[in-house]
């Protein structure tokens, strides 16, 4: 492992949290594991493609994907999830059946073929950091996931939508009976979670490039995170990316017949010790 | 004020209240007393509408509104706050937020957070703990006042002195019966008889889903068989 390899583990870390907090999130206050947040991340993806090749702006590609992904999570919750709450399995089914459409959707509008979303200018070439010379546009993954990180921080501490988030993530029925109504509370989260994933979709679709299949890839990976760092947790989605991103990159180094395994088999570990992840918490 | 008229609730198909009866006045504490399994805890989440249990016939009413089938919300905007068993804290939320999610800071009518830090020293002391991190005392009392900022009419508390040391079930019951000074009405579920009729002015008392008594705290305090059928240790 050269520090190269390390700071594409950590930039892949950097887009593995903007994808997965969304995710956690959900599955934290919801209860539902959204097998269709990968779905949502492609989408976002070819959203952002699509708008930021229309208009020449990437900061437009961005927007336009989290608006256009936040309504779609906005429908997909208020006009399908409601009426599932509650029943896990359903739920399940009904997110992976959503996967699957979103899917075959985008092949009819964008084909088979890969994409990478342009970027500005000023993220193209390297820096050097060190002794190396870094692309620039992973610097900017990086900042973005950061960034990210602080405001969802500011966001689940600072704001009353987030303590109430969060209480809801303790204990839903509870804040119901406290007079908030947790509907609202319920949307907000999911069209939060789900313009992440929009996000998530722009950004790292001008480094990995969109294809039909690369929303199981992120979900996967995504799936990892959460699971290790704990359901709910914005701090454990963050150390869950790191270690996930990191693994992966010494997978691809080092055991390249083997990346999977060096994934999953420390986190199989992990959970025999912390069934509930690093961060997780009891229902 | 708070009518409750020939409720029926269920879990699933086992049928728990069977009939149930009560009210509550204004600015009226009330003891709804019985033995473990009895129904209370089912008749306080029948009142703010939890589920389950289901409720399957009979009504509640609030100020002569029926509020049976409406979302706990609802219920809770309508000035109805809950003290459930167990307490029920938020274990990531410190006592601070327990508070202000539930009114912004920037409103300074009916309770805020300096008139609960004031009523409840300790709470203040620890502003900063989270929920998982308090004494049972300090617990039951932010469990209060969580309820208190809500500015209720009406608190349907049960068991808040559940599992508290005799110093704290005392403080409780004098925090109680001020706020009942007040003008607040509260529905005190209680297994302890003795900490319910010092605060309570009326009591009911409940046997497998049913009011079987109901009658002054006076009156019940006179008649120890009463209080022997259906709270005594040896039962009916
Ligand atoms: N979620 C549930 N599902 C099925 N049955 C339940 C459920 N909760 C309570 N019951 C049953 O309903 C009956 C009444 O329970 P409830 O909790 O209302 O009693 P309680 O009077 O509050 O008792 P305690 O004093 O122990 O709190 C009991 O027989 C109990 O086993
Ligand atoms: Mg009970």
């Amino acid at each position: 492992m050269n520090l190269f390899q390390v700071l594409n583990g950590v930039t892949f870390a950097a887009l593995l949290f903007i994808v997965a907090s969304g995710f956690t999130l959900i599955f934290g206050l919801l209860r539902i594991v959204n097998l269709a947040h990968g779905a949502l991340y492609l989408l976002g993806g070819y959203f952002g493609y699509s708008i930021a090749s229309w208009s020449g702006s990437f900061a437009i590609g961005i927007a336009g994907a989290m608006a256009g992904i936040a309504i779609f999570g906005l429908l997909l919750e208020g006009g399908l999830l409601r009426f599932v709450r509650g029943h896990e399995l359903r739920q399940v089914l009904l997110t992976v059946g959503v996967a699957f459409v979103i899917n075959d959707m985008a092949l009819v509008v964008w084909g088979g073929d890969s994409f990478t979303v342009p970027i500005p200018d000023f993220l193209m070439g390297a820096v050097q950091i060190g002794p190396v010379f870094y692309p620039k546009y992973r610097v900017f993954v990086f900042g973005a996931g950061v960034l990210v990180f602080v405001l969802l921080w500011l966001l689940m501490n600072k704001t009353r939508l987030g303590v109430m988030i969060r209480a809801g993530v303790d204990d839903a029925e509870m804040v119901e009976a406290c007079g908030i109504n947790i509907r609202k509370i319920y949307l907000w989260t999911f069209l939060l979670g789900a313009a992440l994933a929009g996000l998530g979709g722009v950004i790292g679709g001008a480094f990995l490039s969109l294809y039909p299949s690369a929303d199981a890839e992120i979900l996967v990976f995504s799936l990892a995170v959460v699971i290790i760092g704990g359901r709910g947790s914005l701090p454990g989605a963050a150390i869950g990316a790191l270690l996930v991103g990191l693994l992966n990159s010494i997978g691809q180094v080092m055991f390249p017949e083997l990346a999977y395994f060096v994934i999953f088999g420390p986190m199989a570990a992990l959970l025999a010790f912390r069934p509930l992840g690093l961060f997780g918490k009891t229902a | 004020m708070l009518e409750v008229r020939d409720l029926h609730s269920y879990y699933g198909d086992a049928h728990v209240l069977h009939g149930t009866s009560l009210e509550v006045s204004p600015g009226e504490i009330v003891a709804l007393l019985g033995r473990n399994g009895m129904g209370k805890t089912t008749l306080i989440r029948s009142i703010m509408g939890l589920t389950p249990p289901t409720v399957r016939s009979g009504e509640v009413k609030w100020k002569g509104e029926t509020i049976t089938g409406l979302k706990p919300h609802e219920i809770a905007s309508k000035k109805i706050a809950i003290v459930p068993q167990g307490r029920r804290l938020f274990s990531s939320l410190t006592v601070t937020e327990h508070l202000t999610m539930l009114k912004s800071p920037r409103v300074k009518e009916g309770w805020t957070i300096e008139r609960v830090f004031d009523a409840f020293k300790r709470l203040g002391e620890r502003r900063n703990h989270r929920g998982n991190q308090l004494s049972g005392g300090e617990r039951g009392m932010l469990a209060v006042a969580r309820a208190l900022m809500q500015d209720p009419e009406l608190i349907l508390m049960d068991e808040p002195s559940e599992g508290l040391a005799p110093v704290m079930v005392q403080r409780l019951e004098e925090v109680i019966i001020d706020l009942g000074k007040t003008g607040l009405g509260i529905l005190l579920v209680e297994q302890n008889l003795y900490s319910a009729l010092d605060a309570a002015s009326r009591v009911y008392i409940m046997e497998t889903g049913k009011v079987v008594h109901s009658g002054t705290t006076a009156a019940l305090k006179a008649d120890m068989s009463t209080v022997e059928r259906w709270l005594g240790v040896h039962g009916g």
